[in-house]
């Protein structure tokens, strides 16, 4: 079979999966279902991967059910590969790979339901990320959402949880009649679900219709993504979630969001805005760094892990979004080679978060004080400082990536920012690695507790089994390895630029016109990434030790400190309240204003 | 946030959505008048090329299947997501739900005749209409959807002329739960044929027929009634989780007593 | 306009005005076992709309879902949680699952 045939692959079989599991699940062990859904994800992580490798020259264009376009307009779905989609599906499926061998030893038993529910939800990612059709990322984004909402509920019978799964469903779902909206629109003007059937016949229109489709579909995606003011969902998700279902939650499904704004505006909205592109970059990079700041600022105040670790994917997401405002495709490159890099360190650092709550029976900080073994440790030390960008992790090469297009582009600014994000993030979890494992700092602080409820989602075993500390070590290995792969900066620059290029999209998908492999100018490096990123780990380190030594801080400096920011920071936590009210009047509010500045920017 | 000063600022959210709602919607082209050439040449494509004249099935089920793929797995998830969410472990023969209502202590009634009656005689109508739905997919609007959804009736009008246990006599649980599971795999599955057969997924791969008989468009009726039974299998197991939660267990000692 | 439009016409725009005023009754309703039965009415209303506006599919398939599972969905759950609130007020009676 040549490798365009293998293209349904990573949607049918998992799917396939899911119903075999479903159907004589319940009859087979426990092993054989872990071993079912193992080997399919290991699976589906070869043949992504393989796609990626397969579609570097040319992307490739599989029309299902034999629906090629004749004359032009596309009558069926297509799916439309290219290494950036088929990379994020790769990253799913090994997140996936991950968090079943670690439920396996985590949950004390394990219905059939959790690995349908598990592949059902990789068989969507698949989807989503290698479609070319608009409806069929709706769909795909809805069954995605579907079993994200069963797994946030898989093992809470408390009220306490169930309000977070709640919270994420109705947020999510009012964030999926958005996207809605917007296609509708869409198709309404141009009568075509294809993106690049929508694209031409688009032409660059430029009237309230467009503007407001961008509006709706954007702010749709970025709900998904926990952009701020539509992020309050995902803390509360993850603080409720099991820890296998955190792992693919922040590893791939917020980052899903991300690619859906950078393909959609990247195909249908760009030649419409090409006028006003620094307006267009302002506005995502606005959000963008709001988001990052907000979830850096809230990561340091945490003491529960999970949500610690929740706020820091809302602080690297806003730097994903930073990098894809950038609107230039080696930021793009960037924000890729980051997606990764990030992936796999944050989900490594979720299963470490399981370890203790499986050793130790919990999660918050401040219990954990001192108690922590070092395996745990050194993996949750070894994710703070890659979380830092410490290099060779694949967050510094992506992270530099973007930084040199922002510079270039005339956004240095932005360095700063991420680096502030960094340091916050990274500084927090570094805090967090020092207590636990070494003891250090107070016993007591005024971060928030979080919920205390699942403790009953595991019961403590002796040891450390090896399902459960081998899946963390891998994930951070690869990123590890990931980040000295020379070839893939460059591999993922060059699909960035044909990701740009909108009629170029269209001319392949449409008239089958093969275009040459853009030349990727090579990455000039001029030396400061590498400094910097030292500091930046230097900086997070101090900022740890400040947290943990706050006493030896001059009083004179801790009460400047808590006058200027305590009262906007106490405000700050207040707004998290877990009121579902309170998240979907911001996200109500967040799309107004988004609205109205894409109206008043983008005329 | 206060709950004044959340309608306050609810509202204002909302009548900014609303503009850009009604902004985008004015950009659309005008009643009546559709620009695009996809609703054209659908039509003409379904019939010439495949046979079928009810042009959403052939949409569904042959041009667009593989969105159709994603639905049916989307009410698969639910469903799961649900009986996940609902677990209950009651089973049939514990429960006598005559024993006392579900809300307040209240004794329930035995259904009345005239509701036994309407039901009784509805079954047969509701499954005769829903096989007809299902299998006239190609033909007639409709398709495995509907026809799944309208036999996932027929239990439920059998609950109220009777009692849960003749639900769980005619549909077993474990019966619907494995059959909503195999058609979910069958769909799948008939796309493997085609690609098995060298041609793309999802592809027709069955004899196209003639026209306006039963026996035409190829896979369409086939995936028509597979949708159908994965459909009315989970809407089944649905009502049924919710059923359950109404049930009460009797105590030990009181099991087996009238 | 033929009499065929004029007639199409008027049922449209009275069916979109009544799945309007439907709607905003639902909303309206606040006692959750009323708001089942006028979201079975609404259900009703929606498949005539979609009836009127030539889409049979759409409209058979809201038939029974909108007018039959929705509201059923919604009455055994309101049951279920009165049947955890009597157990809270009146503890004496036997033990539910």
């Amino acid at each position: 079979m040549t490798a365009s045939a293998w293209t349904p692959a990573p949607v049918a079989l998992p799917l396939l999966a899911a119903a075999a599991v479903a159907l004589f699940g319940h009859k087979v062990p426990r092993f054989v279902r872990t071993v079912i859904a193992f080997a399919t994800s290991a699976f589906t992580a070869i043949v992504t991967a393989g796609l990626a490798w397969a579609s570097l020259g040319d992307p490739i264009v599989y029309w299902f059910g034999d629906w090629a376009p004749r004359g032009q307009i596309p009558l069926g779905v297509c799916f439309v590969v290219d290494p950036i989609g088929a990379g994020l599906a790769a990253l799913a499926s090994v997140l996936v790979t991950a968090a079943v061998t670690f439920a396996d030893r985590y949950f004390d038993d394990v219905q059939a339901v959790f690995h349908v529910l598990m592949l059902a939800f990789l068989g969507a990612i698949a989807g989503f990320c290698l479609t070319g059709d608009l409806f069929n990322l709706f769909v795909f984004f809805e069954l995605m959402s579907a079993a994200a909402f069963a797994l946030c509920g898989y093992k809470s019978r408390e009220p306490g949880p169930l309000q977070g799964a709640i919270n994420f469903g109705v947020t999510n779902t009012i964030g999926g009649f958005l996207v809605l909206d917007g296609l509708t629109l869409l198709y309404g003007r141009t009568g075509a679900l294809n993106l690049a059937q929508i694209a031409r016949t688009l032409g660059g229109a430029h009237d309230g219709l467009v503007i407001a489709a961008f509006a709706l579909i954007t702010c749709g995606f970025f709900v998904k993504a926990a952009v701020v003011p539509l992020h309050f969902w995902l803390p509360d998700a993850h603080a409720v979630a099991p820890t296998p279902v955190s792992v693919v939650f922040s590893g791939v499904m917020v980052e899903c969001g991300v690619y859906a704004v950078a393909r959609l505006y990247a195909t249908v909205f760009a030649p419409s805005f090409a006028g006003f592109v620094p307006h267009a970059r302002g506005l995502i990079i606005g959000a963008g760094v709001i988001t990052a700041l907000v979830g850096g600022v809230m990561c340091l105040a945490q003491r529960h892990l999970k949500r610690l670790l929740a706020f820091s994917t809302v602080a690297h997401v806003g730097v994903m979004v930073s990098g894809i405002g950038l609107l230039d495709a080696r930021a793009f490159g960037g924000v890729a080679t980051y997606v990764l890099g990030h992936g796999l360190v944050k989900s490594s650092l979720f299963l470490t978060a399981g370890m203790y709550l499986h050793r130790l029976r919990s999660v918050d900080e401040l219990e954990l004080r001192g108690r922590g073994g070092a395996l745990p440790g050194a993996l949750f030390l070894a994710g703070g400082l890659a979380l830092a960008g410490a290099p060779p992790f694949g967050t510094f090469g992506g992270e530099s990536e973007i930084e040199a297009a922002a510079d270039s582009l005339g956004y240095g600014w932005l360095g700063i920012v991420f680096t502030i994000a960094a340091i916050l993030t990274a500084g927090a979890v570094l805090r967090a690695a020092m207590r636990i494992s070494f003891g250090w700092g107070p016993s007591d602080g005024e971060e928030d507790r979080g919920e205390r409820s699942e403790e009953t989602e595991t019961r403590p075993g002796p040891g450390l089994p090896l399902a459960m500390w081998v899946p963390a070590a891998v994930l951070l290995a690869l990123a590890f390895v990931l980040g000295t792969l020379t070839g893939l900066d460059r591999a993922l620059r060059e699909s960035a630029l044909r990701f740009q290029d909108s009629s170029a999209y269209a001319a392949r998908v449409l008239d089958g016109v093969v275009s040459a492999v853009p030349s990727a100018e090579p990455s000039a490096d001029d030396g400061s990434s590498l400094p910097r990123s030292l500091l930046v780990v230097v900086l997070s380190c101090a900022t740890a030790f400040a947290a943990l030594f706050r006493e030896r801080i001059p009083a004179g400096v801790r009460k400047l400190a808590v006058a200027l920011l305590g009262g906007a920071l106490r405000r700050l936590r207040a707004l998290q309240s877990g009121h579902v009210g309170d998240y979907v009047t911001w996200l109500v509010l967040g799309v107004a204003c988004f609205g109205a500045l894409s109206a008043l920017l983008l005329r | 946030m206060s709950p004044r000063t959340r309608r306050i600022l609810f509202y204002f959210g909302a009548a900014g959505l609303v503009t850009i709602l009604a902004w985008g919607v004015l950009g659309l082209p005008a009643y009546g008048q559709y620009q695009g050439p996809y609703g054209d040449l659908v039509s003409y494509a379904a019939v010439q090329s495949r046979h079928a004249t009810d042009v959403v099935s052939a949409v569904n089920f042959d041009i667009r299947a593989i969105d159709t793929l994603g639905e049916e797995f989307i009410l698969f998830t639910s469903v799961m997501g649900v009986v996940l969410l609902l677990r209950k472990r009651v089973e049939p023969k514990d429960v006598d739900e005559a024993a006392a209502d579900v809300a307040t202590g209240r004794e329930k009634e035995p259904p009345s005749n005239a509701v036994r009656l309407l039901c009784l005689g509805l079954v047969g109508v509701s499954v005769l209409f829903g096989l007809y739905i299902v299998t006239h997919g190609q033909l007639t609007p409709g398709g495995g959807f509907q026809g799944g959804v309208v036999l996932a009736t027929v239990p439920l009008l059998v609950y109220l002329a009777a009692d849960v246990r003749v639900l769980h006599q005619i549909a077993p649980r474990k019966l619907v739960d494995a059959g909503e599971a195999l058609a979910a795999g069958a769909f799948i599955g008939l796309g493997l044929v085609a690609v098995a057969l060298q041609e793309p997924f999802l592809t027709n791969f069955l004899p196209l027929g003639t026209t306006g008989r039963i026996d035409s468009s190829g896979t369409i009726m086939a995936i028509s009634i597979v949708t159908g039974i994965e459909v009315g299998g989970a809407f089944v197991v649905l009502l049924s989780s919710f059923l359950a939660e109404t049930l009460e267990r009797i105590p030990e000692e009181h099991r087996g007593e009238p | 306009m033929t009499s065929n439009d004029a007639i199409s016409a008027t049922l449209r725009i009275a069916v979109l005005l009544l799945v309007a005023v439907g709607a905003t009754g639902v909303v309206c309703t606040r006692e959750p076992l009323s708001q089942a039965v006028t979201l079975s009415f609404y259900g009703l209303l929606l498949t005539t709309m979609f009836f009127v506006f030539q889409a049979p599919d759409v409209a058979l398939s809201q038939i029974v879902v909108g007018a039959v599972v929705s509201p059923l969905m919604i009455l055994l759950t309101l049951s279920r949680i009165r049947r955890g609130k009597a157990r809270e007020t009146n503890p004496s009676q036997p033990e539910r699952s």
